[in-house]
């Protein structure tokens, strides 16, 4: 398969997980709310329905974010850039999607290290007791997803930034075209 | 270089990269990192921090209420419930100039009543309602900008997060506080109709119109509300009633809207991917952006530019109100770089022993509850001024075809408004406070 | 002279709340005045530099910040011995259990779990007690009732007295209470006010015979590194104001606010009841399994939980009977 190909398969199963975790949550809290009101007849709430939407809460979150910057759905200001040739526009892309490449490497990589912190000091959830390890190992192995993703993104900008560096010696002296760029 | 001098020096860098076209989130990350970084003079501490911050941050139960109500709107859409409102509010407001705008700013404030986040509310609306507006023949410009502001009803009309988290850092009671943010919020929502009036008046090309319609027409077109009325009604009267807390008022209605779409044909396993992948862009774009702020603020408060500011403010041996109005203008020109719930985060525990020593002439409960009316309204300002504003950004990425710029036009008329209501607030302390008197 | 050393002192509560106001920065106002200005303590209230509360312990140890103030138990399961001051019905009076926490502390933990940092105080707030919506007369009257529990522990214990205990950041109390989503909350006085507990509820329970219902641990702690770093006369000021009598200062002041914050209830007509001993006996009967149980997981971590206890418990005996 071809990179993007590759890159859109990753991050959609990744954020389909993702959404998988919200209808979780959706269905766990509406149990729970029932089993509260219930609670006079003999039922409860969820035992530890707060730290379960946490947990998952934190995993979509990771899970969705790849999606995002594949997307170029990160809220931008593009108001001064408008007015830069195609090409300063395309290299400023590669620029931001490096710097967003150094970033969620580090976000991945302090939380491999924050994953087994919690897990070196047995520390648990309040009310269920569950390792809190698990929870940072769900959202590592997404933000290592994140990682891959993002790599393929700086190849599909660089790929770009070549494309138009290739038309503008194609035609020379002419104008970039005027193609918006927009989502692969 | 002092600690202060780079916190002064981070406002023009961040700005740079955010005019470069640099994701907003990952300038004030990459700012936050490199200035703690800087002042720290090691990168120990930053990357310990990093092991668990970032969890911390998007396993926040508050912060959950946002990709659920994001859901929401999703199925809302899916089961036609947003196209049903707004022909709704079309048969009944669509023949005046202006209407549909401000029937959007009157759907923002019914969903500012159920959520209490601002930029939940402005995405879940514009989901709703942008393509509403740019059929109805709306302008970009007046269709983001009307959404921008009507987001901050979100916020501005009780439940409200930003006013639970001023309530815990002044130690103030939140019930009081959402009843006194009831009045002001009413305010907000008329404020932001008469804006788009005057508006559509000054630039009548920028709002289409559609026919009067019959009574008959209007109430069939009502009757087609119905299953929106059940699910606000059950999630607002659920919440008001004490069976859940607004995040799970937000479950209960993701799955409500869910089961609507469900039975009327709108949700199948195509259009709920849709829908997934939808909430996932928008979700992961708030709590980027949201975690950004919160290492920003933190490299902020480490360079001690906000306690000097603060100081700096109080200082000058001014009266209290002059003291006041400096605190809320310094409020406005933050937020036009800053986003609101940060800025709470970093200046009330520093502003409010400062200000709550000096004498207004009410007592100190009194004067809690109108500062934070005050500081609320101010910091939602901050959300649609140019050239940051999380409301602005929110909406107009939504809109790829309508270019930042118009949106700052079209929200001109709504940061209006919020000043002239913001004076009128601090003229008129009973605005803030007659309902607390009244039911406590 | 010049100052040499800035410290940052970084917690989770605003500025004026009580903790802040009357132990820390008193505290950090001697250690300034005592080095004659050389040390400066920068004080960041309200996780104003960042994180969350429970990553406050992670800040100390990694060098973020130089002194936290913070909730072993806010990390469950990495602080497993100071728990055993958490455990139900252990004491009664803070000073006493503070000074014997930090004997505890210097046999027990200094080497083991807190390792990792340097601890300059170890204390306990004043008795728990139960606020709620609802009298709490007798262990009948938890049955189904929605309590807000502050730890592991105290959850288990309200899940075994027959309550359902509710798990919620501190943040959600306040409207939870007020939206009834919750009955009550299990807190100290000293807490109630700034949680306005007081005014959302009218009933609360205090138990008579000597000893609560629960306590939490609290640790002042600094970076190692930094600790050891200091000039040695800088250092010296630091141990000056470390150790037992500290801890003790901490608690018992911690416990005098508890007065004016219960006045308060009393001020608003609320119903205080203290169950007799009859009836403390019941509780405390039905608690049993709360500390077996915790016995039995520190046993299953290679340490001796009943001698714990037992030590515990005769720390805190030893030091109130000295007052
Ligand atoms: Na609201
Ligand atoms: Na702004």
């Amino acid at each position: 398969m071809r990179i993007p190909a590759v890159a859109e398969a990753l991050a959609r199963w990744l954020a389909m997980l993702g959404g998988l975790a919200l209808v979780a949550v959706t269905g766990l809290t509406v149990t729970s709310i029932a089993g509260r009101a219930l609670t006079r007849q003999g039922l409860g709430p969820i035992p530890g329905d707060f730290e379960l939407v946490e947990a998952l809460t934190a995993f979509a979150v990771f899970a969705f974010l790849p999606w995002c910057q594949l997307r170029r759905g990160h809220a931008t200001v593009d108001v001064f850039t408008r007015a830069l040739p195609e090409r300063a526009n395309r290299a400023i892309d590669l620029a931001a999607e490096l710097l967003m490449t150094l970033v969620v490497v580090l976000i991945a990589w302090r939380l491999w290290h924050g994953m087994w912190d919690k897990l070196r000091y047995h520390e648990t959830t309040f009310i269920l007791q569950f390792p809190l390890w698990w929870s940072f190992a769900a959202a590592f192995a997404a933000a290592a997803a994140g990682v891959l993703v993002s790599f393929c993104v700086v190849a599909l900008r660089l790929r770009e930034l070549l494309a138009v560096a290739d038309d503008a010696a194609h035609d020379a002296g002419g104008d970039a075209p005027g193609d918006a760029g927009g989502a692969p | 270089m002092s600690n202060l001098e780079l916190g002064l020096w981070s406002f023009p860098v961040l700005l740079g990269l955010i005019f470069l076209r640099i994701p907003i989130g990952l300038s004030m990350l990459s700012c936050g990192l490199v200035g703690t970084w800087l002042v720290m003079g090691t990168t120990a501490p930053i990357l310990s921090r990093l092991k668990v911050e970032t969890y911390s941050t998007f396993s926040s139960y508050s912060l959950s209420i946002v990709p659920l109500f994001l859901l929401m709107g999703q199925f809302a859409s899916l089961g036609g419930m947003s196209q049903a409102l707004f022909r709704a509010a079309n048969a009944f407001l669509g023949h005046r100039r202006g209407g549909v705008a401000m029937s959007a700013i009157g759907a923002c404030a019914g969903f500012g009543a159920i959520c209490g986040s601002s930029l939940a509310t402005a995405a879940t609306m514009a989901q709703v309602a942008l393509p509403e507006l740019r059929r109805y023949g709306y302008s970009g410009a007046l269709a983001t900008g009307t959404l921008a502001a009507g987001g901050t009803l979100g916020v501005l009309i009780p439940p409200s997060v930003v006013l639970v988290i001023y309530a815990i850092l002044a130690e103030q009671n939140v019930a009081k506080l959402f009843v006194a943010a009831f009045v002001p919020g009413v305010l907000a929502a008329v404020g932001y109709m008469v804006a788009i009036s005057l508006y559509v008046r000054l630039y009548p090309e920028s709002a289409g119109s559609s026919p009067r319609q019959p009574w008959r027409e209007r109430l069939a077109a009502l009757a087609e509300v119905w299953p929106v009325a059940a699910v606000f009604l059950a999630v607002v009267g659920g919440i008001y009633a004490g069976w859940f807390t607004p995040t799970e008022g937000a479950a209960v209605g993701a799955a409500g809207t869910g089961l609507i779409a469900l039975a009327n044909g709108g949700l199948t396993r195509r259009t709920l991917i849709e829908a997934i992948l939808a909430t996932a862009t928008s979700t992961a774009m708030i709590f980027f952006i949201v975690f950004g702020a919160a290492i920003y603020n933190s490299f902020l408060a480490l360079s001690q530019l906000p306690a000097e500011a603060a100081a700096f403010i109080t200082g000058q041996g001014f009266s209290p109100f002059a003291v006041l109005a400096g605190i809320l203008i310094f409020y406005l020109v933050l937020g036009c770089f800053m986003d609101s719930l940060s800025m709470i985060l970093l200046t009330v525990p520093i502003f409010f022993p400062l200000v709550g020593g000096l004498d207004f002439g009410m007592g100190a409960e009194d004067f809690a509850i109108w500062f934070g009316i005050l500081v609320l309204v101010v910091v939602e300002v901050g959300l649609i001024t140019p050239p940051v504003g999380m409301n602005l950004f929110v909406i107009n990425s939504m809109a790829k075809d309508i270019p930042i710029l118009a949106t700052y036009r079209g929200v001109t008329p709504f940061v209006l408004s919020d000043i002239v209501r913001t004076v009128i607030l601090v003229a008129f302390p009973a605005l803030s406070l007659f309902m607390v008197k009244w039911l406590y | 002279s010049a100052q040499e050393v800035t410290l940052r002192l970084h917690q989770f509560l605003p500025a004026q709340a009580n903790v802040p106001t009357n132990l820390l920065y008193p505290w950090a106002d001697r250690v300034e005045a005592q080095s004659g200005g050389r040390i400066r303590i920068e004080r960041y209230p309200a996780m104003q530099l960042g994180g969350t509360p429970p990553q406050l312990i992670d800040q100390a140890q990694d060098g973020t910040v130089d002194i936290v103030w913070t909730l072993p138990g806010y990390t469950p399961g990495r602080f497993p011995t100071t728990e055993v001051f958490e455990l139900p019905f252990m004491m009664s009076n803070a000073e006493a259990a503070s000074k014997a926490y930090w004997d505890m502390f210097e046999k027990h933990m200094k080497d083991g779990e807190f390792a990792d940092v340097h601890i300059l105080a170890t204390w306990v707030h004043g008795p728990g007690v139960i606020h709620s919506s609802r009298p709490v007369e007798t262990l009948q009257d938890l049955r189904g009732m929605k309590l807000r529990a502050p730890s592991r522990i105290i959850n288990t214990l309200l899940g075994e007295l027959g309550a359902t205990p509710v798990g919620m950041p501190v943040p959600a109390v306040t409207e939870a209470l007020s939206r009834g989503v919750i009955d009550g909350a299990v807190i100290p006085w000293e807490v109630a006010p700034s949680v306005k507990v007081e005014e959302l509820v009218s009933h609360h329970t205090e138990f008579a015979g000597g000893e609560a219902l629960y306590t939490a641990t609290f640790v002042l702690a600094m970076n190692k590194a930094r600790y050891e770093s200091l000039p040695e006369e800088l250092r010296k000021i630091i141990d000056d104001n470390s150790g037992r009598e500290v801890s003790g200062l901490f608690g018992r002041t911690q416990e005098h606010y508890d007065g004016p914050a219960r006045q308060l209830a009393v001020d608003r007509g609320n119903t205080i009841v203290e169950l007799d001993a009859d009836e403390v006996a019941a509780w405390k009967a039905a608690s049993r399994p709360v500390i077996d149980g915790w016995i039995a997981e520190m046993n299953g971590r290679g340490l001796d939980g009943q001698a714990l206890v037992d030590e515990a418990r005769e720390l805190i005996a030893k030091y109130t009977a000295q007052q």
